[in-house]
Formats: C-alpha cells, sequence, structure tokens
C-alpha cells in the first residue's frame, strides 16, 4: 500500500480522488480513472475499492453497525462489531480495575517516594521559568494574532521539554476559561507511539473527531479542514513529539504537519519537540526546514543546582532527604548527563535501601551511595569475579594474545594455545577443545567478549570487549 | 525383593522430577530476591511504576527468580486479584506486532476475542495505549510486563515497544512494572537514548559465585536427598489454582509437587546417609571441583546429577564413586576425537596428509591435488594403501568436507571445481594426534607416517 504512492504528485491526485469518492459519490471516479494510464487507473481503483468496503456507507455491513445503538453493548456482540465501535469511538479503552481501592495511611518514606516518582509532574517546573515564558509568550502571541506559525524545542532527553510546553498548554487552558485569550484546541502526537510515520494523520484526526480511519482517508479530510477556509474555526495547537521519527526518506507526513499552518485558513500552531539541536539542518530537506522556520528554543541539561532545586522542590515540608544527600545525587548525575528522570530515580532508589535498611526516619548520604553504586555501576568487573575458574583462565588467555599479538582481533586457536600454556603453569586440566568452545560462547553471550557465531570453529575471531586492566583488576582482588 | 525396587524407581522419579520441574524453588540471593519483591509487591499494593532489568549469565536462574517471586506473591490475595501479568519473550515475539498483540490478548481487552486481536498493529498499540492511558493509580490493576530475552526486544523497529512501556511506567497512567531479563551486561547501552532516559536504571545483577565450592558439595546434598516425613508434611501444596488466576501462567502450570510422593521411613533414612556418605568422600568431592571448575551455575550441575540419577535401577540401587566419575569424565571428551575414531583408514591417511601440509606450510590452504599428490607419496611405498583409485578418494575427501573437519575458505562461492578448491583444516593438532593414539587397530604403517611427515 505504501508502494502507491510514488511521488508527492501522485499522492495529491490520490487524496483528491478520494475525497471525490467520499464527497461526492463514485460516479466521478470512474470518468477521471478512464483519463489516466491504464496502470496507474488500476493501482487507484484498487485503493478506491478498499475505501470503498470500509467507508461507502451503502454497504450492507455497514448498515447492520449504524442500526445498532453503541448502548446495546451486550456480550452476542460479534468481534467485528466491536471493531466498528472501537473505530467510530463508541468504545472507550478501559482496563479492568482493582478489586479493592489503594491503601491510604502511608509512611514517610512512602510519600517521599511518591513524589519523586517522574510522573509525578508538579505544577509549576522549577528552573525552567525562562523557558516557559518563551513557549507561553510566542503560544499567546499566536492564538491572540490568530495566525499560524511553528517552533522547534530542542535538547537531551530528561531536560523538561515536555513538561514544560504542556505546562503552557495547561497555563493557557486556564487563561483561555478566564477569556484571556482565545479559546483553542489541543491535539498532541508522539512519533514513537506510532507505527509509521503516516500514522501521525490518523491520529490528528482520530482526536478531532474521536474516529479511527485510515491514514489516506484522515489525510484527505485533514487537508481538506484545515485548505478551505471556515468559519468560526479556532486555532489549533499541535504538540509533534519525537519528530525525528516522524522524518522518513519521503518526508512527506513532516512536510504537511509543517505546510498547513502557511496557509492562512489553517490557523494551526505546531510545537515540534526532538533531541537533537541541529535536526532541521541534518536531516529535514530544505523546503521542510524553511517551513519550520528560525523560533527555535534549546533546552539546556540541567546543572547540578537545578537538580538539587528539582528534587528538595519535590520533597518541601518532607524531612526524609539529609541535604547533603541530595547534593551528592544531584552532582553525580549532572556530571553524567544532566538528565532530571536519573536524578528522581536514584532518590527514589535510596529511599528504598534506606527504608530496608534502617529504622531511621532520613535518607542519608550512605543510602544515596549505595544506590549510586547500583545504578551507574558497571557490572563488569563483578561478572568477571564471578566467573567460573575456567572462564577466567579463557579471559586471561585473550588478554595474553591480545598482548602477544599486539592486534586486538584474536583467533580462538591462538587463546586456545594460551589456554594451554596458562593452565599447564596453574597446574589445571586443560578443558577439550569443545568445552573450550562452549566457554568461549558463553562469555560472548555475557558480552564479555565478542565472538563470531561458534560455526566457525577454531578460527572464530575473538574480541575482548572489557579492558584488560579489569581482567586484571578483578582476579587480582580475588588472589588477595 | 520388588519393593526395594519400587522405592528406588520412585526415587529415581522424584529426584528427576525435582530436577527437571522445580520452578519455584529459588537457592541464594536473598538481597535480589527480596528487591524484586519488594518492587513488584510495591507495584501492586501502592500503584508505583517501575521499571527494571535482572542481568546474569545464561543458567544463573534468572527466570527462576522472576516465578519464584511471583509463586510467593501470587499465594497473596491481595496480589492477583489486583495484578495483571504479561508474560513476552524475545525469541516468541519476535517484532513489535506479535509481542502487542500478545500483550492485548493477556491483559484481555477490548479488541482481542478469545485469544484472537483484531485491527491493524497501529490500531492495536493506539488501542492499548489509549487503554494504559485511561487507567490510574487508585483504580485500576497494575500490569507487571516480563520481558524474557530483553536485548532483543532492543532490536525492534525504533524500540517502539520498549519506548512506550518506559514512557507509560514514568507518567501518571495506569501503574505497571516492567521486568527485563537477559544475560547481556551491555543491555543499556543497545537502548536507544530517549529510552534510555526513560529507564529507571535498576539493574539487579545475579550470579553464582564463582569462588565458594562448598556451596557446591551443599546443593549435591539437597538436590539429592530425600525429604522426610516430617519435612514433606511441612511443604504447602505448590500448585496453586490457576482457574482462580485470571491469568494464564506459562511457569506455573504443571509444576514439581513433592506432595505425590511417598517414601518409606527406613528407605529414607538408607538413601539420605548413602547421600552424605558420598559427599564427604574425597574422591567424590574431587570431580564435583572438576565440574565446578568449568561452569558455577545450577543448571549445568543439574544437568549432571541428571544423567547421574538416571543409572539408579532396580539391580543398581546406588550410586557409586565410580558412577560419578564415569558421568563426569563425559564432560572431558572431545568430540571431535570421537568423530575422529569412527573415520575409515583412508580418511585418517587424508587427515595426516592435510596436517602435514599445514606443518611444512604454517596451516596454508590447500586443494584435493595437494593432498591427492602428498597421499599417493606415501600410498606408493605403502604395502595396504596401493591401487586405491582416485574417486574413491575424492569421495573421502569430500566426506570430511560434510563433516565439517575440512571447510571451504571464503565460503566456496566461487565457481571453482571441487577438486580445486581451496580448504582449511578445523583441527588442532593435537587432536589428530589423540585421535591417531586412540584408532582401534590402525595399520602401524599409517600411525609411523602419522609421527613424520617423511614418507
Amino acid at each position: 500500500r505504501l508502494s502507491l504512492v510514488g511521488t508527492p504528485k501522485r499522492n495529491i491526485q490520490l487524496s483528491n480522488i478520494v475525497e471525490e469518492v467520499l464527497f461526492n459519490g463514485n460516479s466521478s471516479l470512474a470518468e477521471s480513472n478512464r483519463t489516466n494510464t491504464p496502470r496507474r487507473s488500476r493501482k487507484i481503483n484498487s485503493t478506491y475499492d478498499e475505501d470503498f468496503i470500509c467507508d461507502e456507507p451503502k454497504t450492507p455491513k455497514r448498515q447492520k453497525t449504524s442500526t445498532s445503538t453503541p448502548s446495546s453493548k451486550s456480550s452476542a456482540m460479534t468481534p467485528t462489531q466491536k471493531m466498528k465501535l472501537i473505530r467510530s469511538g463508541a468504545i472507550s479503552a478501559a482496563i479492568e480495575s482493582r478489586d479493592n481501592p489503594l491503601k491510604r495511611r502511608k509512611s514517610d518514606f512512602e510519600v517521599a517516594r511518591e513524589r519523586l516518582h517522574v510522573s509525578a509532574v508538579p505544577q509549576s517546573l522549577p528552573c525552567r521559568e525562562q523557558e516557559f515564558d518563551n513557549i507561553y509568550t510566542f503560544l499567546e502571541g499566536k492564538l491572540q494574532d490568530q495566525c499560524g506559525g511553528c517552533m522547534y524545542v530542542s535538547g537531551v532527553p530528561g531536560t523538561g521539554k515536555t513538561a514544560t510546553v504542556t505546562g503552557v498548554i495547561r497555563a493557557l487552558k486556564r487563561d483561555a476559561e478566564l477569556d484571556i485569550v482565545p479559546e483553542f484546541d489541543y491535539i498532541e502526537i508522539n512519533g514513537m507511539r506510532l507505527t509509521e510515520p503516516r500514522q501521525a494523520y490518523v491520529q490528528i484526526y482520530k482526536q478531532l473527531t474521536g474516529k479511527t480511519v485510515s491514514w489516506e482517508h484522515a489525510h484527505a479530510l485533514l487537508e481538506k479542514r484545515f485548505t478551505t477556509p471556515g468559519p468560526r474555526r479556532q486555532t489549533t495547537i499541535l504538540l509533534v513529539d519525537e519528530l525525528d521519527i516522524l522524518c522518513n526518506r519521503r518526508q512527506d507526513v513532516v512536510y504537511s504537519l509543517l505546510d498547513w499552518p502557511t496557509k492562512s485558513t489553517a490557523r494551526l500552531v505546531v510545537v515540534t519537540i526532538a533531541n537533537t539541536m541541529d535536526l532541521p539542518e541534518r536531516m529535514l530537506m530544505s523546503k521542510v526546514t524553511s517551513r519550520l522556520g528560525l523560533t527555535r528554543l534549546t533546552f539546556q541539561p540541567y546543572s547540578h543546582k537545578q537538580l538539587q532545586e528539582i528534587v528538595t522542590a519535590r520533597l518541601s515540608g518532607s524531612e526524609a532527604f539529609k541535604g547533603d544527600a541530595v547534593q551528592l545525587v544531584a552532582r553525580k548525575v549532572a556530571a553524567v548527563s544532566g538528565d532530571a528522570r536519573r536524578a528522581l530515580d536514584i532518590c527514589r532508589r535510596a529511599t528504598e535501601i534506606a527504608e530496608e535498611t534502617t529504622k531511621d526516619k532520613t535518607v542519608s548520604m550512605m543510602h544515596v551511595q549505595k544506590a549510586l553504586n547500583e545504578m551507574i555501576a558497571t557490572l563488569k568487573v563483578q561478572a568477571i569475579k564471578k566467573c567460573s575458574k575456567l572462564e577466567k583462565l579463557f579471559l586471561q588467555a585473550v588478554a595474553a594474545e591480545v598482548a602477544r599479538t599486539g592486534i586486538e582481533e584474536t583467533t580462538f586457536l591462538g587463546v586456545y594455545t594460551q589456554l594451554e600454556s596458562i593452565a599447564a603453569f596453574m597446574g589445571v586440566t586443560v578443558p577439550v577443545l569443545g568445552r573450550a568452545l562452549q566457554i568461549c560462547s558463553k562469555l560472548g553471550a555475557e558480552r564479555l567478549l565478542i565472538c563470531e557465531h561458534s560455526r566457525t570453529d577454531i578460527f572464530m575471531k575473538i574480541l575482548l570487549n572489557v579492558s584488560s586492566d579489569d581482567i586484571y583488576f578483578a582476579l587480582q582482588l580475588k588472589n588477595n | 525383593m520388588p519393593v526395594a525396587g519400587d522405592e528406588i524407581e520412585t526415587t529415581r522419579k522424584f529426584l528427576k522430577d525435582r530436577l527437571q520441574r522445580d520452578f519455584i524453588t529459588f537457592r541464594g540471593h536473598e538481597e535480589e530476591w527480596e528487591n524484586i519483591r519488594g518492587l513488584l509487591r510495591r507495584t501492586v499494593e501502592t500503584g508505583e511504576s517501575n521499571s527494571v532489568l535482572i542481568i546474569g549469565p545464561r543458567g544463573s536462574g534468572k527466570s527462576k527468580l522472576i516465578s519464584s517471586v511471583l509463586y510467593s506473591l501470587l499465594s497473596e490475595k491481595d496480589f492477583y486479584k489486583n495484578a495483571l501479568i504479561v508474560h513476552l519473550n524475545g525469541l516468541i515475539h519476535t517484532d513489535d506486532r506479535i509481542a502487542l498483540k500478545a500483550a492485548t490478548v493477556q491483559m484481555k481487552l477490548e479488541n482481542a476475542v478469545e485469544g484472537k486481536v483484531f485491527g491493524s498493529f497501529a490500531e492495536n498499540l493506539s488501542f492499548l495505549l489509549a487503554c494504559l492511558k485511561s487507567g490510574d493509580k487508585s483504580k485500576s490493576k497494575s500490569v507487571v510486563f516480563i520481558l524474557e530475552e530483553f536485548d532483543m526486544f532492543c532490536a525492534h523497529h525504533n524500540q517502539t515497544l520498549l519506548y512506550n512501556l518506559f514512557d507509560v511506567s514514568q507518567s501518571a497512567q495506569t501503574p505497571i512494572c516492567v521486568l527485563g531479563i537477559t544475560c547481556r551486561l551491555d543491555v543499556v547501552e543497545l537502548l536507544e537514548k530517549r529510552v534510555k532516559s526513560r529507564f529507571s536504571h535498576r539493574q539487579v545483577f545475579l550470579s553464582p559465585s564463582g569462588d565458594d565450592f562448598n556451596e557446591r558439595v551443599e546443593l549435591f546434598k539437597e538436590l539429592m536427598r530425600l525429604p522426610t516425613e516430617k519435612e514433606l508434611r511441612a511443604l504447602e501444596p505448590r500448585s496453586i489454582n490457576l482457574v482462580d488466576l485470571n491469568s494464564s501462567l506459562c511457569f506455573l502450570r504443571n509444576i514439581f509437587e513433592p506432595k505425590n510422593y511417598k517414601f518409606s521411613k527406613t528407605h529414607v533414612e538408607k538413601w539420605n546417609k548413602h547421600i552424605e556418605s558420598l559427599a564427604s568422600s574425597v574422591a567424590v568431592k574431587t570431580v564435583l571441583e572438576y565440574l565446578y571448575d568449568i561452569d558455577v551455575t545450577e543448571v549445568f550441575f543439574k544437568n549432571f546429577l541428571y544423567r547421574l540419577v538416571s543409572k539408579l535401577n532396580p539391580d543398581h540401587s546406588e550410586l557409586t564413586v565410580d558412577d560419578i566419575s564415569k558421568v563426569a569424565s563425559v564432560y572431558n571428551t572431545d568430540g571431535k576425537v570421537l568423530l575422529l575414531n569412527g573415520l575409515s583408514v583412508l580418511e585418517l591417511c587424508l587427515i595426516i596428509a592435510i596436517k602435514h601440509h599445514s606443518t611444512i606450510y604454517d596451516r596454508d590452504p590447500f586443494n584435493f591435488e595437494i593432498i591427492l599428490g602428498r597421499f599417493n607419496k606415501f600410498a606408493k611405498t605403502s604395502t595396504s594403501m596401493q591401487g586405491v583409485e582416485r574417486a574413491v578418494i575424492l569421495k573421502a575427501y569430500e566426506h570430511l568436507k560434510n563433516l565439517e573437519i575440512i571447510s571451504p575458505i571464503s565460503g566456496g562461492a566461487a565457481k571453482v571445481q571441487k577438486e580445486f578448491q581451496m580448504n582449511k583444516l578445523m583441527l588442532t593438532y593435537g587432536q589428530i594426534d589423540q585421535a591417531v593414539a586412540k584408532y582401534p587397530a590402525l595399520p602401524t604403517e599409517v600411525a609411523q607416517w602419522a609421527q613424520s611427515s617423511i614418507a
């Protein structure tokens, strides 16, 4: 179905035809087909047929559902009927509910943990006031002027991009209720929640009307909505998260998402979020970059002071954490990534450790240190220490072979020779070749080594995935 | 005495059953066990969302840890009434489409009818996300996602499923807990940066300790001894009524049930005494230590014990030290040498010729003509190998190739005649020497030729 749409030109044609079919009945289609080349007409016919089946109101199948009201949701409903109700939005998605509600009373640690959970987004984000103002002024201006526009927000993960934008939207909604700004519609899509870029149309249309339709149909309808002037049309704010996923090779989806705001009839404001700062220049075509405009905002990673502020803001009023414990987390995380999620998760883990180990009511440095070790630790040294004797010998043999040849890539044959001599030196029985291969692939599965498929047998190429210092260190510690 | 024979049969059955199907007895790693249990418990009780990765070498009991924790939790009504368990495996659910369908079925969502999921992949994803979004902390059931072979999920397109699961666990939606199980140590590096940021970086490293041999002896005793009447009585019935739980958990189906077995008191005493005496003997300890040096995982050891237990029968009612060392000797036999001993003398002669070529030219590749020349030089002077036809030798050469004793270099894609195709030897010289030494009724000429390349 994807291959039907070869070039943008044909895409437009196709969507026009689909629209015609949908809105003007099918009489014009047969004629327009005949004017086309035979091959293309066949293709269009097939798309048309599919759409015909699922969307033409006259088919008997369809009629059945239109007569059955959603209220008669009985157990006797066939899956097809149910699916139709789901597509029309009559059945709301729901998950099974609990047998008994949650218990109410909570300890100090539990309260702290709940507040520290990443999902508990505070009303106002600390340390992001400036970015908040920036986005707020942009969106408010667009709403007041009743025109369309684009904005590009970037920053590494966990720096509060989506939280800030949704916070701005919430503030604007509140203001709209107080009649400070005009009313507006809000739609959000996320590139990672789509199975392919074109599903963006489906999701946007679904949020506008609640119906699920095919992407061609959704695209046609959205095109119609945004390109034809409609009286009393509200401004729509569209938040596009994970923009880079929507960029396929043809970039038709990003193009139409960014092209609609340029239409005076659309009144669409698009806010796009992605990680890399130079995404428009690096990945997008120049016409798309041009439409994206130069209104950009970059979220810097949090510094250790900001991280500390974020954590203390969340813990406000609770005495569960010691001040220097928070500082340690903030400093350690800021040095690595400046990711707020990481800091909050580590704090949460620290409360768990504190709860398990001490009767104390506060989280001290010691607990935080343990949590940090758990969550930023490298497992490799630990893993080598826990290997069996022959596995350790094998690792030593690989390291020795690397040292001997001076090349990082070794072959199994060379390693096995080294293993034989090391084993003889240590007074251990040498494992037979098959056993050594087994040990090798076991270490390969753990990724202490990187090795080829064992089909290559004694000519298997082996790379050491840990530094030889790590091996030396891990084995040295054991001896003491 | 037929009664004693029966006892031995039951003992064997019991031991085998325990070795194979006991999915819920977890030994050691109390701290990790408590950690995971606490995590799951908090997910269900307080509606907290979490994600954790369990990392450990193959055979270190990762899945067993999960099933053991779940078993202990599922016996509490409070837990299983409020939890949905979704079990996915990277080897079965090879892409997001299949995984999503499986998850939809296991969560019993609206668009799944009796195990069949309706709608396209995109619809399924958006419906599942809508369902998870519709839930909230205090009202909806907690979902526990168990992802086995987690590293395989990282290879899926865009890591869509992982992103969405971790995203739900980091936002105020249905409380979920994502448990990833993998043997790769560097699995976190496989995650995309946004997925990595959403993952809570809890890692539980599970590894059998490789330097405490006494534990192994204890394990030997524990796995081999029979429970006394008193111990049997103390055990609770282990199978949970799965109909009662609204999920079909594969790992709790058909598990080992010690209550089904009955032994006479005298037999249990006698057997346990026998096991004690075995465990304290030095010879057995040496064997066990040898196995412990190879591999420290419980699975490997259980495999050994299973072979050992299989030796029991009414005529052979007690295990001896000899049995143990015989079974252990399997772990130090080279399969390739056995294979070489099964070859014909002609094929062995070809291998010797290949070995001579390889020693002289330092493992240079060879083809049939080179080897034939070298072989003929020997055959001319020998008494037994004269008059072997070229076609027969070629056949033998082909046979070696099919056994992968020799294998073509560069995959053999080039269109070269088979006599001229270059091959390499897939054996070490040591293996060939061993094979020659062990070969039954090898002509002396060949044995001598194998000693030196000068025919």
